[in-house]
């Protein structure tokens, strides 16, 4: 039996119908050096666009709409919603 | 063989199946199920995470958290549960996640009723689940082990949802043949499924659908429910060779069919009434036969085509109600045969129907499919109730 009628409803971020939805944002999370690489942030994120790399957090701006989540799970404090320009 | 109830044999199946996640909410008739599986965790028999939580709805939750987080997991509820948690059980196939749950039926509020009635578990048949449901507690167990390897199967990929009669097999023992663990094991292979989530990996679920991406996606689930169906007789022949009872090559179960002008249509444990009637009218030159829905998710039209298509007229009882319609399976068979079908709804809210009421049911019926064209659905209540005044229990006395 061909398989090919199986899809599953899982995405990694990528450009959308919407288009980068970073210019959505009004205050953008900046990571700073206390972050303690806990991964907090990125299962919290509701739009996969914050993780660890290395060992420390990186956001994606492209898509990062700047919803502040991250910043309030973050067990150190370690980011810091700043007001874009 | 062990003397067991519906719920100890459901929980005694979903510690073979080495589940690593439960998640629970006590409803009744369901709760001996997750008290059980409580107290093998307790006495050190089960390794499975028993993660008790506020409501059905985070049941569902956490079973779907830890299904789509690659382990296999369980939960069980009832009526006012399985309402509650509605929301995410459409969650749990809309994301493919493989996954068991069982329902121990009950009637659904307003007005209170603990008793068995099948309608909670039928209103979830459009949700995208594969649906079984049990006659026996042995059936039980078996549907339980058999729901967990359908469920992983690549062309299914889609949650399993075993119901029982609540009380009736829920809380009845009977003799339970257990399958050993080493045949368990062997049965069920190691957990597959479609996606993990992991924050290894950047992957995300729960993402927005445009129109005509998720019409297509919706049909994917329709195309894997109705392939199921080969899944199913093809796990069910290799259960066969597990248990010396088994006789789970088909979807559903034909009873003295063969030869039969009539048919009567059940599911679940009053079938075995239904079967004892079906007897006592044979003795007494009435040729009729039975046929039990096991299955109505996927909903086999070739095995109900070929089991029923060449009868007179069959009359299909229904322990649920589609308010101001009929009984869900009446509705159904009356879209899959071309043939007289008349619809009986009993039963309900823990109303008593037995061999007795099976048999005089079925003899009116064929009395009247003999001299007319026979349809419509009755609302049928046994003997000793006939003469109930419509009231609430206060004003009927």
């Amino acid at each position: 039996m061909s398989l090919e009628y199986q899809v599953f409803p899982v995405s990694t971020p990528a450009e959308g119908a919407g288009g980068k939805t970073g210019n959505w944002r009004t205050v953008r999370p900046v990571v700073t050096d206390r972050c303690i690489g806990c991964n907090a942030c990125f299962l919290w994120c509701p739009e996969g666009t914050i993780g660890v790399v290395g060992r420390k957090a990186k956001v994606y701006y492209e898509y990062c709409k700047g919803c502040g989540v991250c910043a309030n799970v973050c067990p150190v404090k370690a980011i810091e919603m700043v007001m874009e320009q | 063989m062990k003397v067991m109830s519906g719920n100890e044999a459901v929980a005694l199946a979903v510690k073979l199946a080495r589940v690593g996640v439960v998640g629970i909410y006590p409803i009744t008739p369901q709760t001996t199920i997750i008290e059980e599986l409580a107290e093998m965790r307790a006495r050190g028999e089960l390794s499975a995470d028993i993660v008790r939580v506020e409501s059905e709805h985070s049941a569902m939750a956490v079973t779907l958290g830890a299904a789509v987080s690659g382990v296999r997991s369980f939960t069980a509820t009832s009526s006012q549960g399985l309402l509650y948690m509605h929301e995410m059980v459409w969650w749990t196939s809309g994301s493919r996640a493989p996954l068991v749950m069982v329902v121990a039926t009950r009637a659904v509020g307003a007005p209170w009723n603990i008793w068995n009635e099948n309608t909670d578990f039928m209103s979830e048949r459009d949700s995208g689940w594969i649906m079984a449901f049990a006659s026996t507690p042995q059936e039980a167990l078996d549907l339980t082990l058999q729901a967990f390897r359908i469920s992983e199967d690549p062309r299914v990929f889609l949650p399993v949802m075993v119901g029982m009669d609540g009380f009736i097999l829920s809380h009845t023992k009977t003799n339970v043949f257990i399958p050993s663990q080493e045949d368990v094991d062997n049965f069920i292979p190691p957990r597959r499924q479609p996606y993990v989530i992991d924050p290894e990996t950047k992957e995300s679920m729960g993402n927005i659908f445009p129109p005509i991406y998720y019409m297509k996606f919706r049909q994917s689930i329709h195309e894997a429910i109705t392939n199921s169906e080969e899944v199913i007789k093809e796990v069910g022949r290799e259960y066969n060779k597990i248990s010396p009872l088994g006789d789970y090559g088909t979807l559903n179960v034909s009873y003295k069919l063969d030869d039969a002008d009539y048919a009567v249509v059940t599911m679940g444990a009053w079938s075995l009434d239904a079967m004892e009637a079906v007897d006592k009218l044979r003795e007494n030159g009435l040729n009729v036969g039975l046929y039990r829905v096991r299955y109505i998710r996927p909903w086999s039209e070739k095995e109900i085509r070929e089991n029923l298509g060449d009868k007179r007229a069959i009359l299909v009882v229904d322990r649920a109600t589609s308010l101001g319609r009929g009984g869900p399976l009446y509705l159904e068979l009356k879209s899959t045969l071309n043939i007289p079908i008349k619809g009986v709804v009993t039963g309900l809210g823990g109303v008593s129907v037995g061999k007795r009421d099976f048999y005089s049911l079925i003899s009116r019926f064929v009395e009247e499919a003999r001299y007319s064209e026979v349809g419509g659905v009755e609302w049928y209540y046994p003997g000793e109730v006939k003469e109930v005044e419509l009231g609430t229990p206060r004003t009927a006395h």
